[in-house]
């Protein structure tokens, strides 16, 4: 266990560090993955956290600034370590043996750079790329292992299949035919770290804290706090025309043990992203209510309930993404964002949704409903024709999924229609799953829907009716498969 | 006696420094002078005052299309809304009725703590838009409409509310358009009864077009009611009654 730190000075520390991580080429950067823990799914995440902790544990025995890129994998620079323990592959080597003596698999890659060395830790139990040959390494691997699958396969349409054949292009080339992306890219082929680091750090404090009285013992309230305060950091950060690369994670315990940790994000951070990361970490430390029937080193002693969580932020780079849209975009005033956590706080991050207009030629397509504070995107564009699309009045319920329905002509025979769209009889009765039968008035229909057939899993062809029923209530039906289904209605 | 009403009195000179903060911060979007939010002009006559009381509740037993046009004029006034416990609200109809989604919360699914949720909503939002997935307890109503008198806001429920200062309701409706086998919905003429507690006890009903042709609200012309609708027949007494159909 190392020597508990403040966030400050913790955020000092690395971040000095990381300068030398993320500089151009010169600074050796080992990798840490254990391929089964970033892997596990949702039921085994808070299991992968806590033994993914007790790697971190061990890891930092050789390296006290350990940097978490994501779940499962971990960075740390390598040239202190190695002096010290006499070579890159001598304490690649000995954190192999400790780590497999836990029982968890795991790769080391050493490289110049983050980039390179996240791809030599995929290749092999340790892979040491040697100082100077990590424009050589990289240059051999295919475009793919860029994770953007839309530039990848641009890329490769356009004959350049591997990261030496895109470095070989001049970088003013690639900025001005892919923007940022694509000079990111070719940073990453180049050998260079995705991002610039800001020379100096901010002068001023910018990390958040809240302390907790009465100490808070599970998880929920302070995953909550953590989303507060990130907004608060990130809304800090933004006033100055900055974000950060990196968060640090600090919290204290009632007992006065300090936990920190850095957690890496290449894209920008959200306040969500930052409540995910403080979720997975307290999982690790075992802060949840069902703590003490965990068994972990991280859990055995009496620690009592968080008093401090601290919000670090580290590695602060310039601003340079996201604009907000100049207009059509209402401001989220303070009391309904309040408003809005507090129901997330008890229902979960997606209870909460905005709406957007959206395309598409079906009632229930053309509202895209966005989880509130996530960016809000139509998920079918609105200036697209949309042929097929029902005329008229939209209806006012749209139910989410079409409820089961039969309608019958006046022998009481189902209404079917046929493949040329030829309706079997005169519909007459319309029963919606248990209500009562109710008379059909009027009809219209049937109206052809095939859409999508190139796609298996989204393809749907539909014929649609438009009903009135006796109580005066109008419905928005469909054939599908020979079964009938009530889409929305209008009343 | 003496010592009780001093109490009140000190109490209630407590409070109205807070409730007179509480209306200065609270008096953004869509307040006039009578303290109601407004409400598109065909609903007018038929609510209290002309629009939505701040702090009232408004009962609107078959949620619908009537639900969302109570709420509209005052979100695209600037409002924020809330709809909870309605997964299946129509918002294109919201919008054709002048909802501004820019302004609108969905929690379509409130779990089992609704009253939590509908109370945090309403401290965030002007207009709670709400369908309680259960009966509602005497203690609930009363603590909920302690929370929107504080609020000062508006409380629109989508079914039952014993005690809400007004209720619509739809007492008969006939689309026009469809006939058999051939053309579409048009427009739908509708009668809508408001009745309620205090200033809204007198029952008043009018004829709308709920929704007239172009998605929107609208007063029906006598003249223009479809014949033979459920329920209560047109004054029969216009020679000129015709089917507004198409087609």
């Amino acid at each position: 266990m190392t020597e508990p730190m403040t966030g400050r000075l913790a955020g000092r520390m690395t971040g000095r560090m990381s300068e030398r991580v993320t500089g151009p080429g010169t600074s050796r950067v080992m990798v840490l993955c254990c391929p089964e823990l970033s892997a596990a799914d949702d039921g085994g995440k808070r299991e992968a956290a806590r033994v993914f902790e007790r790697v971190i544990q061990m890891v930092t025995e050789f390296c006290p600034a350990v940097e978490i890129v994501e779940p499962g994998v971990c960075a740390f620079a390598a040239r202190g370590p190695a002096r010290y323990f006499g070579g890159e592959e001598v304490v690649a080597g000995k954190i192999t043996a400790v780590v497999t003596a836990l029982g968890v698999e795991c790769r080391i890659g050493v490289a110049d750079g983050m980039f390179a060395a996240g791809l030599a830790a995929r290749e092999d139990a340790i892979t040491v790329v040697p100082p100077g040959g990590t424009v050589e390494f990289l240059g051999r691997r295919p475009v793919s292992v860029l994770t953007d699958p839309e530039l990848t396969r641009l890329l490769t349409r356009l004959g350049i299949r591997t990261l030496a054949d895109l470095a070989a292009l001049p970088v003013k080339d690639v900025a001005s035919r892919f923007g940022a992306t694509g000079t990111a890219a070719h940073r990453l082929a180049s050998g260079f770290d995705p991002r610039p680091v800001a020379a100096t750090p901010p002068a001023e404090d910018l990390s958040v804290a809240q302390e907790f009285d009465p100490p808070e013992d599970s998880a929920e309230p302070l995953v909550f706090a953590a989303k507060a305060l990130a907004e608060q950091m990130l809304t800090g950060l933004a006033a100055k025309g900055l974000t950060c690369v990196r968060v640090q994670v600090c919290a204290r315990w009632q007992d006065g043990s300090e936990h920190s940790r850095l957690w890496r994000h290449d894209g920008l951070l959200t306040a969500v992203q930052v409540a995910d990361r403080v979720r997975w970490q307290l999982d690790g430390w075992g802060a949840g209510r069902d703590a003490p029937h965990q068994a972990g080193p991280g859990t055995q002693r009496e620690t009592g309930g968080v008093v401090l969580l601290r919000l670090v932020p580290d590695q602060v780079v310039r601003a340079t993404g996201q604009q907000l849209a100049l207009w059509g975009e209402a401001a989220v005033t303070d009391r309904v964002a309040r408003a809005a956590m507090r129901v997330q706080a008890l229902l979960g991050h997606d209870a909460v949704l905005r709406p957007s207009l959206s395309g598409g030629r079906n009632a229930s397509e053309q509202v895209t409903h966005t989880p509130f504070w996530d960016k809000r995107e139509p998920e079918y564009p609105r200036d697209r024709p949309w042929p097929g699309q029902i005329p008229g009045a939209a209806p006012a319920c749209v139910f989410p999924e079409p409820r089961q329905a039969l309608v019958t002509d006046d022998a009481g025979q189902t209404v079917t229609v046929s493949g040329r769209c030829v309706v079997s009889g005169i519909p007459a009765m319309l029963t919606v799953t248990a209500d009562s039968p109710r008379e059909i008035t009027g009809w219209a229909g049937p109206w052809p829907l095939n859409e999508r057939w190139w796609d298996p899993e989204r393809a749907s062809r539909r014929a649609r009716f438009q009903l009135v029923t006796s109580d005066g209530r109008a419905w928005l039906a469909a054939v599908r498969d020979g079964r009938w289904q009530i889409e929305a209605g209008y009343w | 006696m003496e010592v009780a009403l001093a109490e009140v009195r000190r109490l209630r000179a407590a409070r109205l420094p807070r409730v007179a903060e509480s209306a200065l911060d609270g008096d953004g979007p869509g307040l006039d002078e009578t303290g109601a939010f407004p409400v598109v002009p065909a609903l007018r006559e038929l609510l209290p005052r002309d629009g939505l009381v701040r702090g009232s509740v408004v009962a609107v037993p078959d949620s619908g299309l009537l639900c969302l046009a109570v709420v509209a004029a005052a979100s695209s006034d600037g409002a924020w809304c809330a709809i909870a416990g309605i997964a299946e609200a129509g918002l294109m109809a919201g919008a054709g009725l002048g909802l501004d989604l820019d302004r609108t919360l969905l929690v379509p699914d409130m779990g089992t703590n609704w009253p939590q949720v509908v109370a945090s909503l309403l401290d965030g939002c002007e207009l709670v838009l709400v369908r309680p997935p259960s009966r509602t307890p005497v203690q609930v109503r009363r603590r909920l409409e302690a929370t929107l008198r504080r609020a000062r806001g508006v409380l629109v429920v989508a079914g039952d509310w014993p005690g809400a200062q007004v209720r619509l309701r739809v007492a008969a409706r006939g689309w026009t358009g469809l006939g058999d086998g051939c053309g579409r919905l048009r427009a739908c003429c509708a009668e809508v009864v408001a009745d309620g507690r205090g200033e809204a006890a007198l029952a008043k009903a009018r004829w709308l077009w709920l929704p007239a042709e172009d998605g929107t609200i609208a007063v029906a012309d006598p003249a223009d009611i479809p014949f033979g609708l459920p329920g209560e027949e047109p004054d029969t007494g216009h020679g000129g009654l015709r089917v507004v159909s198409g087609g």
